[in-house]
């Protein structure tokens, strides 16, 4: 088979995280963890191309993984292999969607990276082979992907056995009882020693490290990002009240303040009678601007970045928040400041 | 709340099998005819400029979009007394003597509120076995609200009259020979035979204006649990005015047919032994506090066991699971029945603040998961469809978070969430 393996800008030799904004690209042949990987497929498949994007440039344009994958489709790639990412998270992200606009696409696809890596839960609809935590497993993590990927190529289905990880999905279907029925036998069953029986089992969510202290505010570069519904009136992108499904941006250009009449919240979790009555209660432009005059901040970025937090699920504010890290990170932001309501 | 030996309510039941506006309200052979004068007089309010009354029964090609609440038909006398104590009856404990109730019967209020997320019951098609409201005969009110009415006007005056038509419904069928009597204990003191003791924890929102829940007209905002008989439910006890999070709404109809009470009651293997109230506030020291207290209160009941339920969305995941933790160190086995928020294609995590001592929990369905509904002959309540900005009749794609009730903890509905395969 003609293979396309994805890579992102530090497996390609291009640079480290000063280059994690460099655009998507194709290069012939195989490059950096790839000539190891081809070795591993054998004779019978050959990666034609290398597709490379920045970690931060894939994270906030979604479509390079839809534009790698039409370009490689014109090269003739009969199958895609994105990784190993290991846990790197926007690396993971950016292998899952590569992976997953393959599958869309009809390719046979496959990405490889590890369980705890944030971007499984992007990768619903394609394949993930489970790689090691670091890059120090390289080796290991080459040859279970390479074992995994002759598989796809022969149309098999993987297991678990095979490494496959990734989202399990969970569907809605009628019980014999209803809840309160179960609820009560579920009692029943508990009282009787069992301490395992349930319906749901319980996440696991991943805890997030929190960034360094800034050395110097007076110096950095501030952004204003909210979950608030913050929106012009009249909400010209309609961003939900509920269920949020995206982000918007507005320009703080030139505003001292976001006042009444020009934002408003279209929060569908609180009452948005004080937040609409002045909007720097949920954004607050005023203080920041103060602050910025008063020299206790550096400047304010041009930009506010916001969404719907209310019943938001956990995968699209994942997203939203690798989104934005990338988006901001792209943009040298020192700091930003999430008003959460 | 322990009463003398013998305590407890006679519910006379009366099912319905038809529903149909006319010229006075009566009650024959399980028809209910209702009298739109009467029953228009009872709405009249000066925050209405108009009210309509519309019918939709099992089976009939009807959809009402923006439910609000719905009440269960009952009463205990001529006069409305006695039924939804401190809303309609004088605040005074309820819950013995005997009730009239209409099974099978419900009266709705449906249209625009603010905070109100829109809700759609669809009385046939695919949504319909997840409504308990899709399965009852109902009289829906519409209303067009007066020029100089505030919301909150209109609200009181929907609240007032949704009773006041319950009550006025179900003495039509005070003379009328019952479907069933039964007999309703209230919780002993102790079993004495070693049956074990299970409490039943009401978690109820308390979030202000449109999103609050009456026990004896009072908001329990602020407060700490309570504990109250069962039979008190049956009288109209506990009355929404919650109108978020239509799919998880738990109704006045509910809390009067309480699904895990009902189960408990029907078990020959657990005692249901005490209804603990609990206010759901909205921050976190306050959950916990709440939480705390409820636990120590089921320890105080001498209870083995628990069934802890919640309203509302991802935060109040949180009163259940902080209570189910509580619980259990106080050694209360204890079971939560939560829905799943767990993304469009069920991959997500299913809870938002899942226990960390306790494990056991049964699911009412992902909430997030879409479902398409048919095209239907008539719409009630509104014309339209805002979230989807579609006219109501339209065939409609829809998460199944705003079909109503059809996740409700209360437990009524067999819908649940399964992994069938990796995906």
């Amino acid at each position: 088979m003609r293979v396309v393996h994805y890579v992102n800008q530090f497996f390609a030799g291009i640079g480290g995280e000063d280059s994690a904004g460099s655009g998507p690209e194709l290069r012939d042949g195989a490059t950096g963890p790839g000539r190891k990987l081809a070795s591993l497929l054998g004779d019978e498949h050959e990666i034609i191309a290398t597709a490379v994007c920045g970690d931060d440039y894939a994270a906030a344009h979604a479509e390079f993984a839809a534009e790698l994958v039409s370009g490689a489709r014109e090269r003739g790639a009969e199958m895609i292999l994105a990784g190993p990412a290991f846990t790197s998270g926007r690396y993971g992200m950016a292998c899952a969607r590569i992976a997953a606009a393959a599958s869309e696409a009809g390719l046979p696809a496959l990405a490889c990276m590890h369980p705890d890596n944030p971007g499984l839960g992007e990768a619903a609809g394609t394949t993930v082979v489970q790689s090691g935590l670091t890059a120090r497993q390289m080796k290991d993590s080459l040859e279970r992907f390479a074992a995994a990927a002759l598989k796809v190529a022969a149309g098999e289905e993987l297991t678990a056995q095979d490494g496959r990880i990734g989202p399990v999905a969970r569907a809605n279907r009628l019980a014999d009882h209803n809840a309160a029925e179960r609820a009560v036998a579920l009692v029943i069953t508990r009282l009787g020693g069992d301490r395992d029986a349930t319906e749901i089992p319980l996440p696991d969510f991943d805890s997030v490290t929190p960034a360094a202290p800034i050395d110097d505010a007076a110096q950095a570069l501030f952004a204003l990002v909210t979950e608030g519904g913050f929106v012009p009136v009249g909400n010209p992108d309609r961003l939900e009240s509920a269920r949020a499904t995206k982000w918007v941006r507005y320009s703080l250009d030139g505003l001292d303040s976001v006042d009444e009449g020009a934002f408003m919240s279209v929060h569908g979790g609180f009452s948005t009678q004080w937040a609409n009555a002045d909007p720097n209660r949920i954004l607050p432009l005023d203080v920041a601007r103060e602050m910025e005059r008063d020299g206790a901040i550096g400047r304010l970025h041009g930009e506010v970045l916001a969404t719907t937090g209310n019943g938001t699920t956990v995968a699209d504010a994942r997203r939203f928040g690798m989104e934005w890290a990338a988006e901001l990170r792209q943009q040298n932001i020192q700091a930003a400041i999430l008003t959460a309501t | 709340m322990q009463a003398q030996a013998g305590a407890g309510l006679t519910r006379i039941v009366h099912d319905v099998r038809g529903l149909d506006l006319g010229e006075r309200t009566t009650y024959e052979a399980g028809r209910v005819t209702v009298g739109e004068d009467s029953v228009l007089t009872l709405l009249r309010d000066p925050a209405f400029a108009e009210i309509r009354l519309g019918c939709a029964s099992p089976g009939d090609s009807v959809r009402i979009v923006g439910v609000l609440d719905a009440v269960q038909p009952c009463s205990k006398g001529p006069g409305g007394g006695g039924v939804f104590p401190g809303l309609l009856g004088p605040p005074m404990p309820v819950g013995r003597g005997e009730t009239h109730v209409l099974r099978g019967a419900a009266v709705l209020a449906a249209g625009f509120l603010p905070r109100a997320q829109e809700a759609v019951i669809d009385m046939s098609g695919p949504a319909a076995p997840l409504s308990p409201l899709a399965a009852t005969h109902n009289l829906v009110v519409e209303w067009t609200p007066a020029e100089d009415a505030s919301w909150e006007d209109v609200d009181h005056a929907l609240r007032r009259g949704l009773v006041k038509v319950a009550a006025h419904l179900a003495e039509a069928a005070l003379e009328a020979e019952p479907d069933g009597v039964e007999e309703l204990s209230e919780p002993a003191a102790s079993t004495g035979n070693g049956t074990p003791r299970v409490g039943v924890i009401l978690n109820l929102q308390t979030q202000g204006k449109f999103k609050d829940v009456f026990v004896y007209g009072r908001s329990l905002s602020g407060g700490l649990p309570t504990v109250i008989s069962p039979t008190e439910l049956d009288d109209g006890a506990v009355v929404s005015g919650q109108f978020g999070h239509p799919a998880l709404k738990n109704p006045t109809y509910l809390h009067q047919t309480h699904p895990v009470v009902a189960a408990l009651r029907a078990s020959d293997e657990l005692h249901l032994a005490a209804l603990v109230l609990c206010p759901e506030p909205v921050n976190q020291a306050d959950k916990e506090l709440v939480s705390a207290h409820a636990a120590r209160l089921c320890a105080a009941l001498k209870l083995d066991a628990a069934i802890a339920t919640k309203e509302g969305g991802g935060n109040a995941d949180a009163d259940v699971s902080l209570k189910m933790d509580r619980l259990e160190e106080e050694g209360i086995a204890t079971v939560g029945i939560l829905a799943e928020m767990a993304g469009r294609d069920g991959t997500g995590p299913p809870l938002v603040v899942p226990p960390t001592k306790a494990n056991a929990l049964v699911s009412t369905g992902n909430y997030d998961e879409r479902m398409t509904l048919p095209a239907v002959d008539r719409a009630l309540g509104r014309d339209r469809i805002a979230l989807l900005d579609q006219p109501s009749t339209d065939e409609i794609e829809l998460p199944v978070a705003v079909i109503y009730c059809a996740q409700s903890t209360l437990g009524w509905g067999r819908l649940t969430c399964a992994e069938p395969a990796i995906a």
